[in-house]
């Protein structure tokens, strides 16, 4: 199961790349400047996120050709998910609540993600920005100052996390990137 | 899952193909102690361990980490270079510059300590934290770790890190792995410039003692506390002194004295932390003996509550 992370700049990538190596995914941390062509043979991909503005067309290296020709699942964490919004799309703008560190999750949609976890529990996430529009989306969980914390697309496997399941104070964090290698393997 | 037996004998026979000597730099902290650990199987007496005393460590620290290192079979040179960290702090009020001069002095005494054994490699015990906050690529700088971001550009060594992809709570299975004692690899973090980033602002000898004796008092009270179930032993703990002055009263006299702000956090990798919940109870015999016995100059105690993010675990 190859799932290598797409680096963007995140202070916690090395985590993602931790949690998919503990759960026993061949894993392995790649620059958002890497030749699609390295990647091609992935079984899926995290974009990981990072202090770049997506709201302001920040190109995050080859990640649109990684959106537009990988036919696996790719899951975008913070800044990853606002450009796989904007990339089909969508809207990102300054955050009306930027959220620091604990945030209560509510879970609106139990699909794929979420699959086996309660309707309500804490995460950690630090952005100034967020996706206010997501065409071809269904929404996953929201919390109270900010709707799109998680989406998935409705026929791409495209997924996305404005929260960060790799941190350790998230809760379900492992459980999280656990149904996402179960969607790689599908 | 990690498994740190196999980690700690994977990484010794692939550090069995270093050549020649080298050097390790200890702190007496839990990474530096694991990684001289693994080196020094891996290459036996080829290794030379320094210790250097910055000035700017804890009370007591100097010696107690020697205690450590002869226990643990580690023969090791301490150097004073004390007088060389405080000479290039002076003046200086910015964090990073604090940090980068910092890295810089280590780099500077480690060379001639390596000059002095013909080494030609330096192993650290930089873990993954230390590297990712000090930014590279798309990642931005948070921190400049000493002995990463604060690295002069040019220095004549072989770089060895032999734990740069664990964490923390990685790190400590290896040195549980390894046989080390319980007390030991569960010991708190201390920021390899030391006090220095718990002075805020400028460092001086004067404000690095106040720094000094106030850390000691939240770490005796907060240890003991824990010893009898008053709270649950914070992962990280400290007191810093802010640059900020406040209006007091001592013995129907005014007072105009400095700011003491007590940080306590929970946390496994330090990638993340929460403000640790200590008893109220607590805090004030904390800020009640921080106030008398250094009343000359410490008139107000404080208690931070931020979690990381938004905060980062040591206030620079």
């Amino acid at each position: 199961m190859k799932i290598p992370v797409v680096q963007n700049g995140s202070q916690w990538e090395h985590r993602i790349w931790r949690v998919l190596r503990d759960l026993g995914a061949e894993s392995r941390l790649v620059p958002n400047a890497t030749p699609f062509s390295e990647l091609a043979d992935s079984d899926g991909i995290v974009l990981s996120g990072g202090a770049l503005r997506i709201g302001e067309g920040a190109p995050a290296g080859n990640c649109a050709e990684y959106l537009d020709r990988l036919e696996c699942p790719i899951l975008g964490i913070c800044a990853g998910q606002q450009f796989i919004a904007a990339h089909y799309g969508g809207l990102v703008k300054p955050a009306k609540v930027p959220e620091f560190g604990r945030v209560d999750l509510i879970v609106r949609e139990p699909d794929g993600l979420f699959d086996g976890l309660p309707e309500r529990f804490t995460v950690w996430a630090s952005h100034n920005d967020e996706v206010v529009e997501a065409k071809g989306f269904r929404l996953l969980a929201s919390s109270k100052d900010c709707e799109w914390h998680a989406f998935r697309h409705e026929r791409l496997p495209r997924y996305g996390t404005l929260f960060h399941p790799e941190v350790q104070h998230t809760e379900h964090g492992e459980k999280i990137y656990g149904n996402f290698v179960k969607l790689c393997k599908q | 899952m990690f498994d740190a037996a196999k980690f700690a004998e994977s990484k010794v026979s692939e550090l069995s193909a270093l050549q020649g000597e080298g050097v390790i730099a200890v702190s007496g902290g839990v990474d530096s102690t694991v990684a001289a650990l693994l080196v020094l199987r891996a290459v036996g007496p080829r290794l030379h361990c320094v210790f250097v005393d910055t000035g700017l460590l804890r009370k007591g620290e100097a010696g107690q980490a020697m205690e450590n290192f002869a226990a643990l079979g580690l023969s090791v040179k301490k150097v004073d270079a004390s007088q060389r960290f405080f000479s290039a702090l002076e003046g200086v009020g910015d964090p990073e510059a604090k940090r980068k001069i910092i890295g810089e002095a280590f780099i500077r005494v480690f060379e001639e300590e390596a000059k002095a054994s013909g080494a030609q490699w330096l192993a650290q015990g930089t873990i993954a934290p230390d590297w990712l906050e000090s930014g590279s690529g798309s990642r931005d700088n948070i921190k400049s770790h000493h002995n990463v971001g604060g690295l002069p550009e040019k220095f004549g060594l072989r770089l060895v890190e032999p734990l740069r992809d664990l964490y923390k709570d990685e790190v400590r299975l290896v040195g549980k792995a390894l046989g080390l004692h319980e007390k030991f690899y569960n010991r708190q973090p201390f920021p390899g410039p030391g006090l220095a980033v718990r002075v805020l602002g400028e460092v001086t000898m004067e404000k690095v003692a106040l720094a000094r004796e106030a850390c000691a008092i939240v770490e005796e009270e907060l240890e003991s506390a824990a010893s009898r179930g008053e709270c649950a032993k914070p992962w990280q703990y400290y007191a810093a002194l802010l640059p900020v002055r406040s209006v007091g009263v001592q013995g129907d006299k005014r007072a105009y004295g400095w700011t003491v702000v007590v940080r306590a956090v929970d946390s496994g990798d330090a990638l993340t932390a929460t403000c640790s919940e200590i008893p109220h109870a607590v805090l004030k015999r904390i800020s009640t003996r921080i106030c008398n016995e250094l009343k000359q100059s410490v008139n107000r105690v404080v208690f931070d509550l931020t979690d990381k993010p938004p905060g980062t675990i040591e206030w620079e």
